[in-house]
């Protein structure tokens, strides 16, 4: 499916980033696997650090925190925001929304949208062309999506498929109308019948969390696993990003008008090096115009990794001149989706530590 | 598809000298989960084959793996 926008930019960005990293090397340690593995899975996949949330914290601190520095900074005020998008896979409670939980701890104005979003890793393309459609109503003049998991709460220490790679964080990203921006084009696709590719099976109302679904079960490879924990896989995976994802980008230039030598970055979702590099070389991209440098600094952080690969690449730059930029994001749904825009020159981007206190 | 070309390929995935049509995937020194995700890469990119890693997992020797890619071989 094909969008088009008129008149939208982004005009600004945060990440926030919990202070808690952890070493992949180390973690390893934790699991019977030869040293020598791991260093090859290091250098190949660009497993190193990551970033994780103590105990306790829910992406509404995260989210809150940043917001309220934005606030402090003056770069963002409290009564212009007419909309938060929160997109989100690990909300705080079933119910209320967790947007509205982040409305009320700020004090925000009542004339507002707040709205969550269950999406992953192609949550941040979609969340951007929510936001576009909010800002056609001439009563919203500022969006604000915020993008975030703590998927890492939710993962098997002892699941080595899966454990060492995940991040949390949480990004920030102020959008408004901008008479002069460039014509926006995007395009998205959703496939249901491959749901469980990435599934959470326990916990929600088709199998309530019980003593019995905390169990952890031997998965294979001396992996244990719990009903109640992310189940991810991996190959299906693989596959469905070498597959999908290069005729889309294709068919998005192709209505754009466009080709890869005019685009100055391909900003995709982090899932690791490995994969990232395989998908620049089947749409023959150079490597340095497709970064990949996410996961070996904070792990695969969900929906929030294209405002990080951004803000870790590019954040002193996007503030003081255009970049004619392709997202793409692809995952859990499945779903993928890609954008092409002009990205700055923003009025901010900025990283935002947060130490969460229980 | 040119057999002699996906055992040297392999080899490079296995960091081994070379690979013969009889050699037991499982015995082999690189042969683990990273291994199989570069097969799984390597059918995609160099033959158009997509193939599941449990597929991968489930053959015993490269002659069986590389009739494997073929069959998948688009």
């Amino acid at each position: 499916m094909n969008f088009k926008f008129q008149g939208k930019r982004i005009a600004g960005m945060a990440v926030v980033l919990p202070t808690r990293e952890l070493s992949f090397l180390e973690e390893m340690k934790n699991f019977n696997f030869p040293e020598s593995r791991s260093l090859k899975l290091k250098e190949v996949m660009g497993f190193n650090k990551r970033r994780v949330v103590e105990p306790g914290c829910c992406v509404s601190d995260l989210a809150v925190h940043g917001l309220q520095q934005l606030f402090d900074r003056g770069q963002l005020k409290k009564d212009e925001i007419d909309a938060i998008l929160l997109v989100t896979q690990t909300a705080d409670h079933f119910m209320p929304s967790t947007s509205s939980l982040i409305q009320g701890r700020l004090g925000l104005k009542q004339d507002m949208l707040c709205l969550d979003l269950n999406l992953a890793c192609a949550g941040f393309v979609i969340g951007l062309m929510q936001a576009f459609m909010l800002l056609e109503q001439e009563s919203v003049k500022k969006v604000v999506l915020i993008n975030g998991d703590v998927l890492s709460r939710k993962a098997s220490p002892k699941d080595r498929n899966i454990y060492p790679l995940i991040g949390d964080a949480v990004s920030i990203t102020v959008i408004e109308r901008d008479a002069s921006g460039a014509t926006i084009h995007a395009n998205l696709h959703m496939d249901g019948t491959r749901a469980e590719t990435l599934i959470i099976p326990a916990g929600g109302m088709r199998m309530p969390a019980t003593p019995e679904t905390a169990k952890l079960e031997d998965v294979g490879d001396n992996n244990l696993r719990a009903k109640d924990h992310v189940f991810m896989d991996g190959s299906a995976v693989f596959n469905f990003v070498q597959t999908e994802v290069p005729p889309m980008i294709e068919s998005l230039l192709a209505t754009a008008g466009t080709s890869v030598d005019q685009i100055d970055y391909f900003l995709c979702h982090q899932p690791n090096r490995f994969m990232l590099q395989k998908l620049a070389d089947k749409m023959k991209i150079p490597h340095e115009k497709m970064p990949n440098n996410v996961v070996e600094n904070f792990g695969n952080t969900g929906s929030a990794t294209i405002p990080m690969v951004i803000a870790l690449n590019f954040q002193e730059r996007v503030q003081q001149e255009k970049m004619r930029v392709c997202m793409a994001g692809f995952g859990g749904g499945l779903a993928w989706a890609s954008m092409l825009m002009e990205l700055g020159a923003m009025d901010f981007n900025t990283t935002i530590e947060y130490k969460h206190k229980s | 598809m040119n057999k002699q070309e996906f055992y040297q390929r392999l080899a490079e995935i296995l960091d081994a000298e070379s690979v013969q049509p009889d050699d037991v995937l499982k015995q082999l020194d690189g042969w683990d989960s990273l291994a199989v995700l570069s097969v799984l890469a390597l059918a995609d990119s160099k033959y158009g084959a997509s193939i599941k890693a449990d597929e991968i997992r489930a053959v015993v020797t490269a002659a069986d793996l590389a009739n494997l890619v073929e069959s998948k071989k688009k």
